[in-house]
């Protein structure tokens, strides 16, 4: 009886949860007049999907999020990495610099975009990917730090050490060493940023025009004065997911693996 | 030249608080000293400021007469076999015993053929390929030793290599190091809390405590005279009998005079001893002096048995002596005695104690009164 229970309750739970996401993809396979039909598939067609890349700019803005998500990344890694490795091995600048670094993420981001832009315009780069990926990476760097320095923090010392006896710098240890063996947690920020920067939507709104629109600027723009388009806004939502979905999976198998195992004892 | 030479070398730390405090050693080419002392003594600080991985705050250090101070690791030509190992977990074994040679630059056929020596000569010759986790505790321990021996450096420097093993393991380990040691000839300063390791492999003990080098010198000669009762206790396992008492003169004779005890200074030992006549004292005796059978100049002494430990080898009795007179309870001493002796818990038995390899210990400071030195096996 218990059993019978704690499953209808996890049935429940997991439908709380999924019924949403699987009405979406219903909807995203039903032709605009039947969307809001109260029958469960009254019929299926894919003009949402080819509708949203002929008659919309989905397909650019689903370009520049990839082009922005990644730029970003692949900025705020390398400095994040360094800062995240000098917070953990170093007292340079004690806990004050720690949690100075996160001041940014404790301000609302509105706080923030303002003076983005007015720094954007000043430099000639509001309306641009370059201006975006570099507002992102500034963006998430504290947060990429802070993962990576807990990372940092749990390689053993001893292996650096090891390294520096061996005869290399304390760069060399660094690079040689370090680098190779974060590379599951660097890795694993390298996903949560890229998520971070794929779902934001402010910045995107008050830094982009229509050339440089990302998704979630898109998909809004999907709401005009006609109305909500809802069955093509639910085919972006369905393409929108689909990256985190790989991401997640990725960033799972990347947390689990612990290269360090092996290393120490 | 591999001489190793720490003069009045400290370590302060930011809060005030020393790690190392005014160690002054000088360690021969070739030999192979030990650092013992309890956890936090200051041994391994002392071990990393040799190796270059910890600062030094005052005093120098020359290693081959060179002072090293401001000389970083890397160019100390000085290899370190760590506890943890510290093997790198993305290389194979290969590339983790060919990386300080790979670091140095050596042409890569050289590094092989100085991987296959070594790899030959500690047994790891069919796990080159395997990474660090693919292997046993033992197994890590080898290679860790092997990338240290492929540099062919200057001196190795042993943190507690033995600690992570079994204790079959260990002892395997431990006869090894030592064979090593005699093979390459080069200067060893092996770090460790065990006083096996202690006794057993190295050419002479240093002895740390709070940061001090307390007592330097070969095993046997520390173990026969230890300069205090910390010493006297850590050395060995049961450790050194600590008993209060007064030495007391009575004509020409001195006795040593305890709850439960009277013991005579043997000739021997009297003139050193005579001055101190008349004052309270801590008498040290090592439970290899108790004995259950009489012998000329024994001492008679009755104990109540606390308990028995039968090692195989030896049986190992835990009992009480006096009535705790003076102190409010009896005094608990162990003794070493033969494996057919047993006693049931609680009977009273009649031990002699031997008085020669005797010690005695100043009360307030714990040092030991000087007195001629006795090396086992010169009684």
């Amino acid at each position: 009886m218990r059993r019978i229970g704690l499953h209808l309750g996890l049935l429940f739970a997991c439908a709380v949860i999924l019924v949403p996401l699987l009405w979406v993809i219903r909807t995203s396979l039903l032709p605009e007049h039947l969307s809001y039909s109260p029958e469960l598939m009254p019929a299926v067609t894919l003009d949402n999907y080819v509708a949203l890349f002929t008659s919309t700019r989905y397909g650019q803005s689903y370009l520049n999020s990839l082009i922005v998500a990644f730029g970003s990344v692949v900025v705020a890694l390398p400095f994040a990495a360094m800062t995240g490795y000098a917070f953990a091995r170093f007292k340079t600048s004690g806990r004050a610099g720690r949690f100075a670094v996160l001041a940014t993420q404790m301000l609302p981001p509105v706080a923030i975009v303002l003076p983005a832009f007015a720094l954007l315009r000043t430099v000639g780069l509001t309306n641009s990917l370059t201006g975006l990926i570099i507002v992102y990476a500034a963006v998430n760097l504290p947060f990429l730090i802070w993962i990576l320095m807990g990372f940092f923090e749990g390689i053993p010392v001893d292996l650096e050490w090891a390294a520096q006896t061996d005869g290399a710098t304390a760069w060399g240890a660094f690079w040689r060493i370090v680098l190779p063996v974060s590379l599951p947690g660097i890795a694993a920020a390298g996903v949560l940023g890229f998520i971070l920067t794929w779902n934001e939507f402010l910045f995107a709104l008050v830094l982009s025009g229509p050339q440089t629109a990302t998704v979630p600027v898109a998909l809004a723009a999907l709401q005009t004065s006609n109305g909500v388009q809802i069955a093509k806004v639910s085919a972006g939502v369905v393409l929108a997911v689909l990256p985190l979905v790989i991401a997640s999976r990725f960033i799972q198998r990347f947390i689990v693996q612990g290269l360090t195992f092996g290393s120490v004892k | 030249m591999s001489s190793i030479e720490l003069d009045h070398v400290s370590k302060l730390y930011a809060n005030g608080a020393y790690g190392v405090r005014d160690v002054d050693l000088s360690i021969g080419e070739g030999e192979f000293v030990i650092f013992l002392g309890p956890s936090g003594c200051g041994k391994s600080t002392t071990l990393r400021m040799i190796a270059g991985l910890e600062s030094i705050t005052s005093g120098d250090l020359r290693i081959a007469g060179r002072s090293v101070n401001n000389v970083p690791p890397r160019d100390r030509n000085i290899a370190v076999v760590f506890q943890s190992y510290a093997l790198y977990p993305h290389m194979s074994v290969r590339e983790n015993m060919g990386f300080g040679l790979k670091m140095r630059g050596v042409a890569r056929p050289l590094i092989d053929e100085k991987i296959r020596e070594a790899a030959g000569l500690l047994g790891l010759t069919p796990y080159l390929d395997r990474k660090p986790a693919a292997l046993s505790g033992g197994q890590r321990q080898r290679v860790a030793l092997g990338r240290a021996i492929v540099r062919d450096p200057v001196a190795f420097l042993l943190d507690e290599p033995l600690s992570n093993l079994d204790a079959q393991l260990r002892a395997e380990m431990r006869l090894e190091l030592v064979k090593l040691h005699r093979r390459l000839g080069r200067t060893i300063v092996h770090v460790t809390h065990d006083q096996v390791e202690a006794m057993t492999m190295g050419d002479r003990i240093c002895i740390m405590r709070d940061g001090r080098m307390i007592q330097v010198g070969r095993p046997l000669d520390v173990y026969a005279d230890p300069v205090d009762t910390f010493v006297a206790r850590f050395l060995a396992t049961p450790p050194m009998n600590l008993l209060p008492a007064r030495l007391e003169a009575r004509g020409d004779a001195l006795m040593v005079v305890g709850d439960g005890f009277a013991v005579e200074v043997p000739e021997r030992h009297r003139a050193a001893y005579a001055p101190v006549a008349g004052r309270e004292v801590i008498f040290g005796l090592r439970p290899e002096d108790l004995h259950e059978a009489p012998q000329p100049g024994y001492a008679p002494i009755e104990a109540s048995v606390v308990a028995m430990e039968a090692l195989g080898v030896e049986n190992i009795l835990v009992g009480q002596i006096g009535t705790g007179a003076g102190t409010g309870k009896p005094q608990e001493i162990s003794a070493r005695l033969s494996r057919h002796f047993t006693a049931p818990v609680g009977a009273r038995v009649p031990l002699y104690l031997d008085p020669r390899p005797m010690h005695l210990f100043d009360t307030e400071t714990t040092r030991a009164f000087p007195r001629p030195s006795l090396r086992l096996g010169q009684n």
